[in-house]
């Protein structure tokens, strides 16, 4: 596949663009990329926000673009959680009702669930703090934690640590490796430098 | 649902909104208290004597100053009658027979002078044209007693004319029935005194209608047995605001007593005039469903973003309009419950004046529908709007 803005381009030397190459659960794959590269429409791809692409995506052997608006819900409550790159937090919400707010809708984690997480990235004193008065970092934090508050069959996650110290970073991976190990799911990290230090087996560059 | 609430709300423009429902609830009430009025005035201009569609007129030659001078008796001849009869829109034609006598009438109220007497005058019809059902309506002339059905007209105008400005009593309609009245009848050499009594009021007949079977009797004893036309016809008709009536009664220099026919045009008018007040009522509602399309547009606009964020976490749109959809249906709710009870509340006002004219008002139920109606029109168009604006947002 190939997104719309590169038609034409016959050898992009991407490991992505114009390949065949297949995510399987249970392995974590990581992408790294230069800026315009076409990382976050990777993403937006997968996650089924556009399909400006040329080429074929598959869900399961199921063509992305013959799936219903009711399939795509399904699959983002259920199937992938999502990390976007500018986390698309409410700033108007506190931290605990801004993962709530994805909680109520798949009842995967209690509340107690969701303070230990924080507990573990640090922030437990920022849970029922306006988003709005969060550092990047504090936020980058509590949108890792919404992103987890759901059943997953992959976790892909949009440079997940770009405003974390590399302690964070550690704290990170292991907290996605571990809900990830424990769904059987994969992880598909990307990256423009700063890795997450998650145990990858396989890396593409696009 | 509580969170997705705290979230959308915002941007909610409450100016917009009332605003919105100011100029619902005005042309909603318009609209409703329109028909509610349409209905419960209709009654007074249909007479409500007459079940079936058919109505009556009565007609006379029209007076004119030429006409009296030469001679012109302004009676209709067999020919006159026989075209009448011969128009597709005229169903009966009944003649007025007159009194050929002198006749005094002495209205007694019991004592020993306290009666009044004047000159009085007869006519009389085919029963089957007069709208009182009486039992003492016959005559026999062996106990001869006269049995008088009088305009209601001329209740109204000793009640409200007379005696309000002479510091007289009103008299009711049961009171006036009980009056004794006695005629004294003169004619070929005859005096007699007769008892007399009213036993009914018409609405139809604007005159003093006696039986048809006192008048021959009388007119024989002692009228003066010329032959006589008469003056007055009264008319079975369909439709007495029918056009083809009116100008064939104009060609015959005819003329309508009482107010048939304008009845008919002031009919149409209230029709006419109701019906503009619905549609300028309507085009309130309109402007006002525009207002708020405008406004959840802009309230959609402005949380783009937003529902954008909701639709990425996995709600679907349905879940996302919810809340907007709500907003709307209670919004839209609210002004028809509350256009309806300004209605019946107005409608209360002007039902007092109503009643004296003998109508204590219709159903509602014609405009509650009407409310609902256009209500769920415009509730139906925003929800629409608000579920295609959102699928809309889906492919940002």
């Amino acid at each position: 596949m190939l997104p719309a803005v590169f038609a034409g381009r016959e050898d992009t030397g991407s490991e992505v663009w114009l390949r065949n190459v297949t995510f399987e659960r249970g392995h974590n794959y990581l992408i790294t990329a230069e800026s315009g590269t076409g990382k976050s429409s990777l993403c937006s791809y997968i996650y089924g926000y556009r399909n400006d692409f040329s080429g074929q995506l598959l869900l399961d052997d199921r063509d992305v673009n013959s799936l219903s608006v009711e399939e795509w819900c399904k699959v983002r409550r259920e199937s992938i959680a999502y990390l976007p790159q500018e986390l698309r937090l409410f700033s108007e919400l506190t931290a605990m009702e801004n993962i709530q707010l994805k909680n109520q809708l798949t009842g995967f984690k209690t509340e107690k669930q969701i303070m230990d997480m924080l507990e573990v990235l640090g922030i437990p004193e920022k849970a029922d703090s306006l988003l709005g008065h969060l550092s990047i970092g504090q936020q980058q934090r509590v949108a890792i934690v919404r992103t987890l508050c759901q059943p997953a069959a992959f976790f892909l996650l949009d440079e997940p640590v770009s405003h974390l110290d590399e302690a964070n970073n550690r704290i990170v991976a292991h907290l996605v490796s571990e809900e990830a190990k424990r769904q059987g799911a994969g992880i598909i990290a990307t990256s423009v430098g700063n890795n997450v230090l998650i145990d990858v087996e396989k890396e593409l560059k696009l | 649902m509580k969170l997705i609430w705290k979230l959308l709300r915002k941007h909610i423009s409450t100016a917009q909104l009332i605003g919105f429902s100011l100029a619902n609830f005005v042309g909603l009430t318009i609209v409703i208290l329109a028909v509610q009025f349409y209905e419960d005035v209709r009654p007074v201009f249909n007479d409500e004597e007459s079940f079936i569609s058919k109505d009556y007129l009565v007609i006379t030659k029209s007076v004119t100053g030429a006409g009296a001078m030469l001679g012109n008796s302004g009676e209709f001849s067999d020919k006159d009658i026989a075209d009448i009869e011969a128009q597709e829109w005229c169903q009966k034609v009944g003649r007025f027979r007159n009194s050929d006598y002198a006749i005094y009438a002495t209205m007694g109220l019991g004592g020993a002078g306290h009666a009044m007497r004047t000159q009085f005058f007869f006519e009389s019809i085919p029963s089957e044209f007069i709208d009182v059902n009486s039992t003492q309506w016959n005559f026999n002339p062996s106990h001869p007693e006269i049995p008088v059905i009088v305009s209601r007209d001329y209740v109204s105008l000793y009640n409200f004319g007379f005696a309000a400005s002479q510091g007289l009593p009103q008299i009711s309609e049961s009171q006036m029935l009980k009056i004794p009245l006695s005629f004294t009848l003169s004619g070929k050499g005859r005096s007699e005194v007769i008892p007399g009594r009213i036993v009914g009021f018409s609405n139809r007949l604007n005159t003093v209608i006696v039986p048809d079977a006192f008048m021959q009797w009388a007119n024989e004893r002692y009228g003066t047995d010329v032959k006589q036309q008469p003056q007055r016809l009264i008319l079975e008709v369909n439709s007495p605001g029918d056009v083809k009536i009116e100008e064939y009664l104009t060609d015959h220099h005819y003329d309508v007593a009482g107010d048939k026919m304008s009845s008919s045009k002031a009919n149409y008018f209230l029709t006419l005039i109701i019906g503009i007040v619905v549609v300028v009522g309507i085009i309130i509602s309109l402007l006002s469903f525009f207002v708020l399309m405008l406004s959840i547009y802009l309230l959609l606009q402005k949380n783009t973003r937003k529902l954008q964020d909701l639709l990425m976490l996995g709600y679907s749109p349905a879940e996302v309009s919810r809340p907007y959809i709500r907003m709307v249906v209670m919004i839209n709710a609210a002004v028809l419950l509350l256009s309806l009870v300004v209605m019946l509340l107005g409608r209360i006002y002007y039902l007092d004046k109503l009643l004296a004219f003998g109508t204590g008002g219709a159903g509602i139920w014609v405009a509650l529908v009407v409310g609902v109606l256009i209500m769920g029109l415009i509730t139906t168009g925003n929800v629409i709007a608000i579920k295609r604006k959102i699928a809309a947002l889906w492919r940002g």
